[in-house]
């Protein structure tokens, strides 16, 4: 087993190193450059040539990735031209707010979402599944953006109860109000990112569910008379749990991804709205950063869904 | 953020205009020049009511910034290259030196007086003796002295050097490293005086007004500031986190890219802040319309970018006042004439070149029905530019100006008459050789209303006979779009439309000179050249003569229309009605501190 965790972490590598090389090959091809969206009568052309060699933005792309790798090995991954700022410390301020939402948000999914899965896999047929069904269809129907601006503007604007723009509220100081004032902001769009996005737990979950209901072991465990609510716990959930557990790495990993709706509606800084913004100011250090975490992150995400899978699964245990 | 907004922000980045301008300065009365306009905006709320002096104390000022991203977070003026920045910082008084009257004209009584010495070619500028900082410390005639420093270090990430600082002597081999000091700014009682001097080669008229390109208009915290190097200045605490301030508020907190708190500056030299609690927070432009509704703010921040579609939704609310007046910007169409020469650094225009004919681009402009444009999409605070000067420029906008409102018939007479007509029964005019003739038009990508727009240009094209299509078969995204235009020569692109923000000094060299690589058209003329040169020569200290030579370029301009108006709009702001002394003109140097409130919750 640890072998071959070893194994895919070295195969890992040259992985990397090929996509670092093409985002940033992608990110030079792109029309433009960090500069171009600032001309204004006041920002001499003359001045924006020599902040584009200081940056060594002329050079070939091969000295350019050259230098770019030694920083990277040093812990710099540069300045982000548009923020003016080390990326390490941008990124860092956004990936935490990225986090805590969709840490909030992955947990309610799964709360609102297991239950259903197993209830509706239960009832199959039944009203209630009937209703589970209809409900995670019309939330998989309904654009997220649609629901994000419908929440902000009732619960937001028109009840109140929300704050409705940023991460943190700009009279909020000290520890706890610090916490509290976070946790407040992340709430609603937390609970509409959990509610509009169990479609795909629980119809796994349900199928797997209606799966394992027929199937011998529960026959057996049945006839054995051991109680339904145990057949349930024991031997239906677990078993259910594969394909989700297929998935849990990525979303693991996915919780730095961002979204791009959220951030934009709640004006909430994080992960999403920095890798656009970036893109459109050409803001390449930025961009190579983030696009080299993803691909990592993404790497990891396969690795770790193996694992948990081969937790979960006892005969795709790889010796 | 998807392309709607890219366009946008590109707008509002292009916007970068002089801080002096977007701060402290706006107008009281601003009613010529708007005719065009389907309803005329105040610049100022009067608000009757009496102020409640325990809800100016006690309530918070609620401001939002309508913006789709988070803002930067860089308050010095000098590194800053957005107007984001700028608009969250503005109630620390954005370091501006100067106080101004309608027209942006400097006038004594700011934080410095200027003189300027037109024998001796030197302007002096005179800080007031109770200049402070908001921490305590006096404001010193080296904080003058150090933007310029800031500005021409070789290392910095300041994008504000151009090449008419080096009309200050020794600007020049600072900037290139060969010297370590600017010799030509002098310090006649010490750098810890009031006054700093500088010298000049030439002294040019330009210098009177805020905004203008030679003199920077702004101050920084040497003593606060000097540990920190010049190349790390913008991602410092001292800039970012806790910056100090010159102006009637100091920062209390700043929430990285979401909001800024402030309370009165108690060492603020001018009229004493009257409202003790002022919160400026990120909105998302999306929703900005339905906070306003639901009286979440008190007002937007002035020269934030608000959208027509925002003010059809709120111009009819009970409880707030829209209050607006020319934006210091102009939407305009710009006709591909020439090229850029890199050897000689100037513009050329090519007499072969296919725009090259007077005649096509007038009836080019004359096809466009852009009337018909801003009242169908500009929701009545947009309307047809006449001239590329706006009309917030009262002195300078030539209001009897015509520009070119729509004409079919004199756009095929025009055609006809040089020569462009159809030929062998084909549906589109040739060329008056005969040739074939295809004009590409370049556009950037934009709102659905945009682009209903510029399906109407290419249908009005189409009317009279013109083989007009977009650049690629469709609209450019922003950076491609520029950067085809930059190029020293390009034959993409024939004809464009763009805008241009604006500083609050309006000479147009930079932007239509001869040497101007901004001069995307390359339209260049001895005619042109003069008219522009004669803004700011010797005889343009004379008011009069400087207003004529204003108003002559812009006839010029349209007779030529090798760079055409298309747009002006307002610029405006929702203001809830509990809010009183509101007012963004120019003139209004004290916008944050006459702030006062009549009631502690929200009308």
């Amino acid at each position: 087993m640890w072998k071959t965790i070893l194994r895919r972490i070295l195969i890992m590598i040259p992985e990397v190193i090929i996509l670092s090389i093409l985002v940033f090959l992608l990110a030079k091809a792109m029309p433009g450059d960090p500069f171009t969206g600032s001309i204004n009568p006041k920002a001499d052309p003359q001045q924006i040539h020599h902040l584009m060699k200081i940056n060594g933005l002329y050079d070939p792309w091969y000295q350019q990735y050259w230098h770019w790798v030694v920083h990277l090995f040093h812990g710099n991954l540069g300045n982000s031209y548009q923020y003016q700022e080390p990326v390490t410390r941008l990124i860092g301020g956004r990936a935490a707010n990225t986090l805590w939402l969709a840490l909030f948000t992955m947990i309610l999914t799964y709360a609102f979402a297991l239950p259903m899965g197993v209830y509706a896999g239960r009832h199959e047929g039944k009203l209630p599944d009937t209703i589970i069904r209809v409900y995670t269809y019309v939330t998989y129907c309904i654009p997220f953006f649609v629901i994000l601006v419908l929440g902000i503007w009732i619960f937001g604007y028109v009840f109140g109860w929300f704050p409705t723009t940023g991460s943190i509220s700009s009279s909020a100081s000290g520890w706890l109000s610090t916490i509290g004032s976070r946790f407040y902001h992340i709430l609603l769009p937390g609970i509409l990112g959990a509610l509009f996005g169990t479609v795909n737990i629980v119809q796994y979950l349900r199928s797997e569910v209606i799966d394992a209901k027929g199937s011998d072991y529960v026959r057996t465990a049945r006839s054995k008379g051991v109680p339904s609510k145990d057949i349930y716990r024991h031997h239906i959930f677990r078993n259910s749990l594969l394909p989700i557990a297929a998935f849990a790495g990525y979303s693991i990993t996915g919780l730095l991804n961002g979204s791009i709706f959220t951030e934009t509606v709640f004006s909430y800084p994080g992960m999403g709205l920095l890798f656009v913004n970036s893109i459109s100011y050409r803001d390449y250090t930025v961009i190579t950063a983030l696009v080299l975490i993803y691909g990592i992150l993404n790497l990891l995400g396969t690795l770790l869904s193996d694992i948990i899978l081969s937790i979960v699964d006892p005969r795709i245990r790889i010796e | 953020m998807d392309k709607k907004k890219l366009a946008l922000s590109a707008v509002a980045v292009l916007a970068t205009i002089s801080l002096a301008a977007c701060s402290n300065n706006k107008s009281s009365s601003s009613s010529s020049g708007t005719t065009g306009a389907a309803v005329k905006l105040s610049a100022a709320y009067n608000n009757t009511k009496a102020t409640d002096k325990s809800a100016t104390n006690n309530s918070t000022l609620k401001v939002a910034e309508p913006n789709d991203s988070p803002f930067q977070g860089i308050s010095d003026p000098v590194l800053s290259t957005n107007s984001e920045d700028a608009d969250v910082f503005s109630p620390g008084g954005s370091a501006s030196l100067w106080k101004t009257d309608k027209n942006y004209k400097i006038v004594d009584g700011g934080l410095a007086n200027q003189r300027i010495n037109r024998k001796a070619k030197t302007v002096t500028i005179t800080l007031r003796s109770n200049a402070k900082w908001s921490n305590g410390s006096k404001v010193t005639a080296k904080d003058i002295e150090y933007p310029y420093e800031v500005i021409a270090n070789p290392k910095t990430t300041s994008q504000q050097y151009s090449a008419d600082f080096n009309n200050i002597k020794g600007m020049a081999a600072y900037h290139t490293g060969k010297a370590k000091t600017i010799s030509g700014i002098t310090f006649p009682d010490g750098e810890k005086g009031r006054t700093a001097v500088l010298h000049l080669d030439k002294v040019t008229p330009a210098m009177q007004y805020a905004g203008n390109s030679f003199i920077w208009s702004t101050v920084e915290p040497y003593e606060y500031i000097k540990n920190v190097p010049i190349a790390k200045l913008a991602s410092s605490s001292q800039v970012r986190k806790n910056p100090i301030f010159t102006g009637p508020y100091k920062l209390d907190k700043v929430v990285e890219g979401e909001s800024t708190t402030w309370s009165p500056n108690k060492y603020y030299y001018g009229k004493k802040a009257q409202i003790k609690h002022i919160s400026i927070n990120v909105v998302s432009s999306n929703n900005i319309d339905k906070a306003i509704q639901s009286k979440k703010y008190d007002f937007t921040v002035p020269a934030s970018v608000m959208h027509g579609t925002d003010y059809k939704q709120l111009k009819n609310l009970k409880d707030y006042k829209i209050v607006g007046q020319p934006a210091l910007s102009y939407d305009y169409f710009g006709f591909n004439v020439g090229h850029y020469d890199t050897k000689t650094q100037k513009n050329v225009m090519d007499k072969n070149s296919k725009m090259a004919n007077k005649n096509l681009r007038q009836a080019m402009m004359y096809a466009l029905n852009l009337d018909a444009i801003s009242k169908k999409f500009g929701n009545g605070i947009t309307w047809r530019a006449n001239t590329l000067i706006p009309p917030i420029f009262e002195k300078y906008y030539d209001s009897s100006a015509k520009g070119f409102p729509l004409n079919i018939k004199k756009a095929n007479k025009l055609l006809t008459d040089a020569g462009y007509k159809k030929r062998n029964g084909s549906k589109w005019r040739s060329d008056p050789n005969g040739k074939k003739l295809t004009i590409y038009f370049g556009a950037m990508t934009g709102t659905s209303a945009q682009a209903a727009e510029y399906q109407d240009y290419l249908q009005q094209w189409h009317k009279v006979g013109l083989n007009v299509k977009f650049t690629g078969g469709k609209t450019m995204e922003m950076n491609s779009f520029y950067s085809t235009l930059q190029q020293p020569k390009q034959s993409k692109i024939d004809v464009y439309a763009a805008a241009w923000g604006l500083s609050s000094e309006p000479t147009p060299t930079q932007l239509y000179g001869e040497d101007a690589t901004y001069n995307m058209g390359h339209f260049v003329t001895k005619k042109n050249t003069q008219l522009i040169n004669n803004m700011n020569n010797s005889k343009a200290w004379n008011e009069s003569y400087r207003t004529k030579a204003f108003k002559e370029w812009q006839d010029y301009m349209n007779e030529q229309a090798a760079v055409a108006p298309g747009s002006f709009s307002y610029s405006w702001n929702p203001v809830n009605k509990r809010v009183k002394g509101f007012d963004i003109g120019p003139d209004n140097n004290e916008f944050w501190s006459s702030l006062s409130l009549t009631s502690s919750k929200l009308e």
